[in-house]
């Protein structure tokens, strides 16, 4: 049984060690110089420093070839906004669109429903080149309120197809029952089918607020420096006169938080999310 | 005060005092002369003022999208002049060069009128010239109410003019007849060695004149430095692995990589004096070229420089000098050599990458950009850039003359000087134009690795290659 025990705990070290390990390597980067860094052998004894941190912050970057100004935290904080408010508008509009794919049974649903999901079929530059002429026509071209309305094409059909999954699987009995009690159908679907299918929308949600957090392109095409998100941003710490990884590192670290935060806060009904729309019964 | 001080700095721009005078007397007014940089800015600048009507397009708004540069970085800190001169107002958006091309193609393909003026490599205006996206400056350069008398067009390295300029017609010569200047250069790098001279002083070697001398003592260091690898050379799969080191070696051998018969383009890739040299360029990275070669991009091969993980570099010598600086660990131990691959060669035979601003043919303020164009590449602050800033290498004849650039790179940068002076009269493009450039070069990378992980022999190997490139070209009517 003690060997069991050792044997088990040995497993899940390995196992922990092989996921952890890049991140833990990151983190321990974060508070290294390039010159430490870049060590030949690399060493894990070395003076602890915050200038990653602080360069990041601060917003100034010494460089090879001087002082360099980065927006690091702004594009963060662009990560944060178009990330969080394309999410919300998606679940504004997914969650009742997804409710109506899956109760009704209305001419071209299917279609309707195969077309939002065939979004993500597409790639994203065949896409965006023509949107961004009508973009320009429209006035959107380089606003927040143009890229969360791009963002949809990541965030609706996510959060459509699998919200509709948990409404087809909760017995939609339960919600004629509380219907025939004189309740609205609109009541119905606030109090029944949307708590019944609370860990599936966060599931979606948070599912989605990741794929949007990780891309790229979209902002890249259609706004300015400004408007950035962070996976353009850290970017900028590779230029002609060398790679800064100490700040790579620190800038990964700080991107991660907030869905790192998101993901434990909802991690029980992640899991619970993910899990139960697995198996139809 | 200030006025007698103004007073000294417009002679000094004169050349009526030297710069030893310039600091003897301004110390006598209580003023540093590094404190004094803003007045011979501010003297320089009304120096312009004084020939051409700068305040033309006075209150005009243009936007700039520039890439994460230090050429970049000098402008930006040089804007305020440029603002004061016109009256004009820049705004400007920068990107990391890794997506730098990817926004520029957007903007453009899309017709965009956002973006004024950009930076650009010469490569790229021969997709963006042809489709109808830049503005020609020929019709500005030839415009005397447009482009200042002092602009002096002729300072700008005429290889580098040329290599900005073509006609659009596959396979038809760089600065050729009907040649539209697509581009301005701005900044350029040249390709030779850069180099670690505490490995070689301690292995007591010389900088290597050609292709033999640099695979022996490549090998060397692999073999006795204890640790470092002998050379580092690009070996990712991208048309970027064959423009530095590798096509500057190649075009020394007297080879190209097209012929041209009767108007039509064809490989010249698998010639048996090109199957020659790819031998030599496959044998020196198997056996003394960094382990992943076939990743290794600008970055890599400057890292590895940087931190003493290599013994030298042939590449772009501002790489070579960026890592001499920084935090990086061999800071201060690097030094620079021209090198010609080949032994009969009268002198190196450097192709070159070229910065360029370019105007977007959408612009609705085209004269406008062009303004900011000729102040951009102008002496005024190309002198500022060189002399304050890291724009090295500086386009304009007069600015390698200057004594200060000249004093401050000798200083810092031992061989940087000679390397530029021995290699600067045969550096140009040596790719032949074409718009199938990127495809057609990546896959010359891609064949490259495949010879140095012995996928495929050198001879197969080039065949393929001219038999595929000969039929892309078949396939778009070039060829």
């Amino acid at each position: 049984m003690a060997l069991h025990k050792l044997l088990r705990a040995a497993a899940l070290t390995l196992v922990l060690l092989f996921f952890l390990f890049p991140i833990f390597w990151i983190v321990v980067m974060s508070f290294q110089t390039n010159e430490e860094i870049l060590r030949l052998p690399p060493s894990l004894v070395f003076a602890p420093t915050l200038a990653n941190y602080t360069a990041l912050i601060s917003g100034h970057l010494q460089t090879a070839s001087g002082i360099l100004d980065i927006t690091f935290l702004h594009n963060l904080w662009n990560s944060i906004l178009l990330s969080t408010c394309s999410v919300l508008l998606a679940l504004v509009l997914g969650v009742p669109a997804a409710y109506a794919f899956a109760r009704f049974r209305f001419r071209l649903g299917e279609d309707i429903a195969f077309t939002m999901l065939s979004f993500r079929f597409a790639p994203p530059l065949l896409v965006l080149l023509p949107l961004s002429l009508y973009f320009q026509d429209l006035g959107l071209n380089d606003t927040y309120i143009g890229l969360i309305w791009i963002y949809q094409l990541i965030c609706l059909p996510l959060i459509l197809w699998i919200v509709r999954g948990y409404f087809e699987d909760a017995s939609p009995d339960i919600e004629y029952a509380y219907r025939i009690d004189g309740h609205s159908w609109w009541r119905a679907f606030t109090r029944i089918a949307i708590p019944l299918a609370g860990p599936g929308i966060a599931a979606a949600g948070l599912l989605s607020f990741i794929f949007a957090w990780n891309n790229f392109v979209f902002a890249l095409i259609l706004a300015s420096a400004d408007k950035q998100p962070v996976t353009v941003g850290a970017l900028a710490f590779v230029t002609a006169s060398g790679i800064q990884y100490g700040q790579i590192a620190a800038a990964i670290v700080l991107s991660i938080l907030p869905t790192l935060a998101l993901a434990l806060y909802a991690q029980r009904w992640l899991v619970e999310g993910l899990s139960l729309g697995a198996v139809k019964g | 005060m200030h006025e007698k001080a103004q007073d000294l700095a417009t002679a000094f721009l004169a050349g009526r005092i030297g710069r030893r005078e310039l600091a003897r007397r301004l110390a006598g007014l209580g003023l540093a002369l590094g404190s004094a940089e803003t007045l011979l800015n501010a003297a320089a600048t009304r120096a312009l003022a004084a020939d051409f009507d700068w305040k033309k397009h006075q209150g005009t708004q243009i936007k700039v999208l520039l890439n994460k540069h230090p050429y970049a970085d000098a402008l930006i800190a040089d804007l305020a002049n440029f603002e004061t001169l016109t009256g004009m107002e820049v705004t400007y958006d920068i990107f990391p060069e890794d997506v730098y091309f990817d926004k520029v193609t957007a903007a453009l393909s899309s017709h965009a009128t956002q973006y004024d003026v950009f930076m650009t490599g010469a490569y790229q205006t021969w997709q963006y010239g042809p489709a109808g996206w830049l503005v020609d400056f020929n019709e500005y350069l030839k415009d005397p109410t447009k482009t200042a008398a002092t602009y002096n067009w002729d300072d700008i390295l005429p290889n580098l003019r040329a290599s900005t300029a073509w006609s659009g017609k596959p396979g038809a010569e760089l600065g050729g007849p009907g040649a539209h200047q697509w581009a301005v250069p701005w900044g350029f790098e040249l390709n030779n060695l850069s180099y670690n001279q505490t490995i070689f002083d301690k292995l007591k070697l010389s900088p290597p004149r050609n292709m033999e001398e640099l695979m022996a003592v490549a090998a060397k260091i692999t073999k006795d430095a204890g640790g470092p690898y002998g050379i580092g050379v690009r070996g990712s799969r991208s048309w970027a692995t064959i423009h530095p080191g590798f096509l500057s070696a190649y075009s020394n051998y007297g080879q190209r990589d097209f012929t041209m018969a009767n108007g039509r383009l064809r490989a010249a890739m698998n010639t048996p004096e090109s199957k020659a040299f790819h031998k030599l360029w496959v044998q020196m990275i198997q056996e003394s070229g960094p382990k992943n070669w076939a990743t290794y991009t600008w970055y890599q091969v400057g890292t590895d420089l940087g931190a003493g993980a290599s013994g030298m570099i042939y590449d772009a010598d501002i790489l070579g000098y960026f890592m001499n600086g920084g935090d990086n660990r061999e800071r201060g131990h690097l030094a620079y050599a021209p090198f010609a691959a080949n032994p009969a060669a009268k002198g190196p035979t450097s192709n070159v990458w070229i910065w360029s601003l370019a105007m977007s043919n959408f612009s609705r303020q085209k004269d406008a950009g062009w303004t900011f164009i000729q102040w951009a590449s102008g002496t005024d602050h190309l002198f500022y850039g060189a002399r304050k800033s890291d724009v090295v290498n500086p386009v304009r004849n007069s600015v390698w003359q200057d004594a200060e650039f000249k004093e401050r790179i000798a200083k810092s940068y031992p061989g940087y000087l000679n390397q530029y002076e021995k290699t600067a009269p045969d550096a140009k493009i040596y790719f032949t134009p074409q718009p199938l450039f990127f495809n057609l070069t990546t896959e010359w990378a891609a064949s490259l690795q495949r010879m140095v992980a012995r996928e495929v022999s050198v001879d197969e190997g080039l065949d393929k290659l001219a038999d595929s490139v000969n039929r892309q070209l078949h396939q778009a009517g070039i060829g």
